[in-house]
């Protein structure tokens, strides 16, 4: 059995690689060698974290190249394929129109490979225990993230995928520079040398993940880029490429005891720093960006719980995505004066609630799973910033939607225009179509079913709080953004996020790192 | 030694101030080229701690006999670090030469490759 189980682990981290190519060879098989790809994923997943027998797996040898797979890989390898096959089910057909009225060309077979080869080594970052194999799946997830980014090769698109694979290539040569005094210091590349290697290995390794992850400072670079990217990619960045980061920060913390104060002070401040982010943005994408920079700090805060919020977390947001590139503007502003259909509304009100931790969705099992590890004053923080998700993902629940959902339902815009002229070329949603409801079904379905792995979560004390931080949360939006305070007038400047700013800040983490870890 | 480490870590340093302060992204790229040399010769060094031999077994007679050799089985260099740094150094390149492409694109519309003259026009 176990010999069985080894066989299987093996064959399925290396059967994506295999497919990138061979997708490449039969573009036919493209989109369904892809599903089929994130459903043994799904299996492979729902299995570990059922079985809950973890799997070591050492190379030959004494350097501690190891791969280790338990329950919380199994939580992280599930949304990962739970995303990947919502991307493909997106992708699978027709695109739908863009705003201008033209029609979106299907996605290449190239985009698919790309698509495959990610979602592999995704996976593979969800194994491993040993600094090295850990590298080169980061690397190499930062060159595929590369191609999907640039993928529609507009000048701006190429912008922001180098500007993200500089950024992220220059924190890997700091994680490189660490892993190697790891190594010194053990013999062995295994995470729990961490816990003898000198202290500088500490700050240089964290810096890496950091930044990979999108977590503080290090995570300014995530807004442009998902936010220019196409809904599709930016789902992908947003609910798995950025856990990719998260998740070594996450096992280090389980198995090195020293290093989770340090986690939890970083999960603190990126939590702070990405709902107000999020609460002064006008812009939706970047809004949900920043939303992914402080719910990563969330992540991070339990490591206990992080498999679970994690598979909320990228679900839902990976839901909003989707559906906020098919809103007719980016603004909240211009959302305001433009109902859109009710049926995209409750797809997006449902994600929103989820991630606000409203009960009955798996969102709240999750903020409950994770609050409920923690005590002392990171509790007070982490609930305030749980009231500011709230408040956050008010401004998505309270925007207009129309009735008359009819007109605007799916399927086929050119039917639209044949039964009413007038009404369809500047067509408010001109790209709803089969795809994207199936996407959204198939994520939505998740989190609703998710939240019944945890019904002991359903207790007064449990739903009062849920409920008091959303009505809180929804109080101070009435008040403080739209009412008579009016903050929402006060713009964050931009300029952290430029590229020369973003290095510079790299260099201030590293200090603020050496400063935590030698103290 | 000690020299030989702070020489290779000024180079890394080298590096990433270029890639801060230099304006054009070709030269930037170039930073990271030489950033990446640093880390990949520390590498090497931390390689060099134990000796600077080729770790081969000249005598057939396998490995036990060189352990009980003791003092010339000691000066070898480890090789795992060198291994390892080979798989970094191919990464580092491709991944240079996937910029520099992405470069060569945008130097269409954006001939002085100026990060950020390039960077307010994106961002607008």
């Amino acid at each position: 059995m176990t010999q069985l189980i080894t066989t299987v682990t093996i064959v399925w981290i290396a059967l994506p690689l295999f497919l990138g190519f061979l997708l490449y060879l039969l573009p036919v098989l493209d989109r369904s060698l892809t599903l089929a790809m994130a459903v043994l994923s799904a299996v492979y997943g729902l299995y570990q974290i059922l079985a809950d027998s973890p799997i070591d797996l050492q190379l030959i040898d004494s350097f501690g190249v190891t791969l280790l797979v338990n329950s919380l890989s199994g939580y992280f390898i599930l949304t990962n394929a739970l995303v990947t096959a919502a991307v493909v089910l997106y992708c699978w057909g027709d695109q739908g129109l863009d705003k201008a009225g033209q029609k979106r060309p299907r996605k290449t077979a190239f985009f698919f490979a790309q698509l495959v080869i990610l979602h592999g080594c995704v996976n593979a970052v969800f194994i491993c225990a040993d600094f090295m194999s850990l590298y080169v799946a980061l690397e190499v997830v930062g060159i595929t993230a590369f191609s999907l980014v640039a993928y529609p090769r507009t000048d701006r698109t190429i912008w922001l995928a180098l500007r993200y694979l500089m950024t992220s290539n220059t924190a890997m040569l700091f994680y490189l520079l660490g892993a190697v005094l790891v190594y010194q210091a053990n013999h062995s590349f295994a995470f729990v040398g961490l816990s003898n290697a000198p202290k500088d290995a500490i700050a240089l390794i964290f810096l890496g993940l950091l930044t990979k992850g999108g977590v503080f400072i290090s995570g300014l670079w995530l807004p442009a880029t998902h936010a220019e990217a196409e809904a599709p990619v930016s789902a992908l960045l947003s609910g798995i490429v950025s856990k990719t980061g998260v998740f070594p920060l996450v096992r280090c913390a389980l198995l090195v005891e020293e290093i989770a104060p340090i986690v939890q002070i970083f999960s603190i401040g990126t939590a702070v720093l990405g709902v107000v982010g999020a609460m002064l943005e006008k812009d939706t994408k970047r809004m949900l960006a920043f939303s992914t920079i402080s719910q990563m700090g969330l992540v991070l805060a339990a490591p206990v719980a992080a498999g679970f919020y994690a598979l909320t977390h990228g679900l839902a947001k990976a839901v909003l995505f989707l559906s906020a590139g098919n809103l007719s503007d980016r603004s909240f502003d211009a959302l305001r004066k433009k109902p859109m259909p009710r049926s995209l509304w409750i797809v997006i009100a449902v994600a929103s609630l989820s991630l606000s931790g409203f009960p009955l969705i798996a969102g709240f099992n999750a903020k409950i799973q994770t609050l409920g590890q923690l005590q002392g004053w990171p509790l007070i923080v982490l609930n305030t910033a749980a009231v500011g998700t709230a408040i956050v993902f008010a401004k998505f629940i309270f925007l207009p939607f129309s009735n008359t959902s009819t007109e605007l339902l799916p399927i086929s815009a050119e039917g639209a225009i044949l039964l009413s002229p007038q009404k369809a070329r500047p067509a408010l949603f001109p790209s709803l179509f089969v795809g994207y409801w199936l996407a959204a079904g198939l994520l939505l379905s998740v989190l609703l079913m998710a939240g019944t792995f945890y019904i002991e979560d359903y207790q007064l004390a449990n739903l009062l709080k849920a409920l008091g931080k959303v009505g809180l949360g929804w109080l101070i939006y009435a008040i403080a953004l739209r009412g008579p305070l009016n903050l929402a007038r006060i713009r964050l400047p931009r300029a952290p996020e430029r590229l020369d700013h973003l290095m510079g800040g790299m260099s201030l983490i590293l200090v603020l790192l050496f400063w935590r870890v030698l103290a | 030694m000690p020299t030989l480490e702070a020489l290779v870590l000024s180079t890394v340093l080298v590096g990433f101030l270029g890639i801060v302060f230099k304006r054009n992204l070709i030269m930037k790229i170039i930073a990271m080229d030489v950033m990446s040399t640093g880390v990949i010769a520390f590498y090497v060094l931390i390689a060099s701690r134990t000796g600077v031999l080729t770790p081969i077994l000249l005598s057939h007679a396998g490995p036990k006999t060189v352990a009980q050799a003791g003092e010339s089985a000691a000066a070898y260099a480890d090789p795992v670090p060198q291994a390892v740094i080979l798989t970094a150094i191919v990464i580092g390149f491709s991944i240079q030469a996937l910029m520099l492409v992405g470069v060569m694109k945008l130097s269409r519309d954006n001939p002085t490759l100026d990060a950020q003259s390039i960077e307010e026009h994106y961002s607008s």
